[in-house]
């Protein structure tokens, strides 16, 4: 009663402070579904590839940060090796597209349409290509430049026509387009060389048997199963951006743990009064703690529902604005979240409840 | 008020003296005061403003602890008490009435005396009954649910009685409660405490330099220095 009437009475401060957790809670919640958005985008090539087998030089271990460049005599000894049923060539070509707004960055997956391994992991609109001269693009990197199904696009000497749009595709910052092995080869102006070959086994073939006959009979080359090769990506990916996503997510914690705190620290002090006449008419000792942390709650309560409320209409604004920035989240985010912000809320009552300490029943006779 | 000595008194202080620390010097409050507080009396502690009025009271209360001497609350030296058994004993037994009367301004005049009652974990249902009984008898039922700060003076220092006497405390600690009111309703808040310690055995301790106060209390105790000395029964 005490706890919510002394937050009210002053209803201007209480609707501010809701609105700053709720604005840390929206924060919290972006950058945990950027984090999710991209590990989705950025792993979802790798996570829905057929392939049992993953062949790239040696000393390279994913798609996403390394040099790897193979050649067709990889590919022949590969195919020789017992066991192997189909190998698939891919290479990855970092490439400047030009748009009428400027240049713009494009990760060209070059592969062979007709086997169709090592091809977008979904297509949303469209279709996928299935010759030169074809091209299929993110759809947020599509709906950020406001490129359509048919519409042509310029890469270095070449004009490709996008044929539709892939999804799971979305790396933040950047994204996978689709062509053909020969026009990526064209692209590039290096013919035969590849990134890396995809292995497809007989069923019931033993994978670490064929990795080491592979790695025997091909020493420059590095093996990856699909699970090791995955956690390859999602470990590259994480080292990427997550001590950015971590630094921010703890400068938004420590904002609300100091929003909280301040004012929490604020109303002690106006109601300093009211505190000791309360001690002095023998309040048991957790009561005036309790008080303080039930106005914690009752604030990032307030705070966490009209963030989660904000959060989704947010969302749909932020996609608009800016397709790229891809944001996916989960009942189980959300959860992660009010628990946070209620720990987060439970700290920041300790430094008040300290204050309170300071406070003395004898005051009340002054 | 011979017939008082023979019950335990519920307060007691002997040969207690205050010193507090100040920025230059030692200011002694109170000076070896030895003093007996039975129920049903209503006595009054009369002295100028910095005579030890304060600190007699908050020491009586079990609010601090004398420098040397022995004060003792219902019948246990208050040195002996746990912090938690004094506050246990505060909410259960003592009850207070300030000069500024210290209502909570967020709560209205019935959750000022409920929340006396929550100290005392009273049971929910007879705290709100026990609480409407107060209001009526001191005739501010009417403003139940009006907040403090759209009260009169002397509204606000009845509600600060009912608020005092919520938990059937027995020894009630009235500091200048008379201070902050027009002389007619100063007399009247007396007058209903007076009642209250004859009708209800309560021990009734209040600190004023309000010499029109003594008409009403059983003992004076003249308070200056922070030495005492008692006039005797009135």
């Amino acid at each position: 009663m005490y706890a919510l009437k002394t937050l009210t009475d002053q209803p201007f401060r209480f609707i501010i402070t809701a609105c700053g957790v709720a604005l840390c809670v929206v924060l919290i919640l972006f950058l945990l579904g950027i984090y999710k958005g991209v590990s989705v985008g950025s792993v979802e090539y790798v996570r829905s590839s057929d392939a049992d087998l993953w062949v790239l030089q040696r000393h390279a271990t994913n798609i996403l940060r390394c040099t790897s460049i193979l050649t067709p005599e990889h590919s022949t000894t590969l195919k020789e090796t017992p066991g192997v049923k189909f190998v698939s060539p891919v290479l990855f070509i970092l490439a400047s597209v030009k748009l009428p707004e400027g240049p713009a960055t494009l990760y060209l997956t070059g592969y062979d349409p007709k086997t169709g391994h090592g091809g977008p992991p979904e297509i949303s609109k469209g279709r996928n290509i299935n010759k030169s001269g074809e091209i299929v693009l993110d759809r947020s990197f599509a709906s950020k430049h406001h490129i359509n199904i048919g519409d042509p696009l310029q890469v270095k000497n070449d004009t490709l026509v996008v044929t539709g749009f892939s999804k799971g595709t979305n790396m933040f910052v950047i994204q996978y387009a689709f062509i053909t092995l020969a026009d990526a080869h064209r692209i590039i102006g290096l013919a035969g060389i590849v990134t890396c070959y995809l292995v497809k086994v007989i069923p019931d073939a033993h994978l670490r048997h064929i990795s080491s006959e592979i790695e025997a009979g091909l020493p420059d080359v590095v093996v990856f199963d699909r699970k090791k090769f995955l956690e390859n990506n999602i470990h590259e990916m994480e080292s990427g951006i997550l001590p950015l996503l971590f630094v921010v997510a703890v400068i938004g914690s420590v904002v609300l743990m100091a929003i909280l705190s301040l004012i929490l620290s604020i109303n002690v002090l106006e109601r300093r009064k009211d505190f000791a006449i309360m001690k002095a008419l023998g309040s048991p000792g957790g009561f005036i703690p309790r008080l303080v942390v039930i106005q914690a709650m009752i604030l990032s309560g307030s705070g966490l529902v009209v963030g989660i409320a904000l959060f989704f209409p947010l969302m749909g604004v932020v996609e608009r604005l800016s397709p790229e920035v891809s944001v996916l989240t989960s009942p189980f985010q959300i959860l992660a979240v009010i628990l946070s912000v209620t720990v987060i809320s439970l700290i920041s009552s300790i430094f008040p409840n300290q204050k309170l300490r300071k406070i003395y029943p004898l005051e009340a006779f002054k | 008020m011979n017939n008082v000595n023979k019950l335990k008194p519920v307060a007691q202080l002997i040969g207690v003296s205050k010193t507090y620390q100040g920025n230059s010097r030692e200011i002694n409050a109170l000076k070896d005061i030895t003093f007996q507080a039975y129920p049903g009396e209503v006595i009054l502690l009369l002295g100028p403003s910095g005579s030890g009025k304060s600190t007699f009271l908050t020491i009586l209360a079990g609010l601090q602890g004398p420098t040397s001497g022995e004060a003792w609350l219902f019948s246990k030296k208050i040195q002996d008490y746990s912090p938690a058994g004094l506050q246990k004993l505060r909410a259960a037994r003592v009850g207070f009435i300030f000069q500024t009367f210290h209502l909570i301004d967020s709560l209205n005049a019935i959750e000022n005396i409920l929340l006396v009652m929550r100290f005392n974990h009273t049971n929910k249902k007879e705290a709100n009954f026990r609480a409407i009984q107060l209001l009526e008898r001191f005739g501010v039922a009417h403003l139940a649910q009006a907040c403090p700060r759209t009260l009169s003076q002397g509204e606000k220092q009845r509600v600060a009685v009912a608020r005092a006497l919520a938990n059937n405390a027995t020894l009630i600690i009235a500091d200048e409660p008379t201070g902050s009111l027009a002389t007619e309703q100063g007399m009247n808040i007396v007058s209903l405490l007076r009642k209250s310690a004859k009708t209800e055995n309560r021990c009734i301790i209040i600190a004023s330099h309000d010499q029109r106060i003594a008409g009403y209390a059983d003992r004076v105790i003249f308070l200056k220095d922070g030495v005492c000395s008692e006039k005797g029964e009135m």
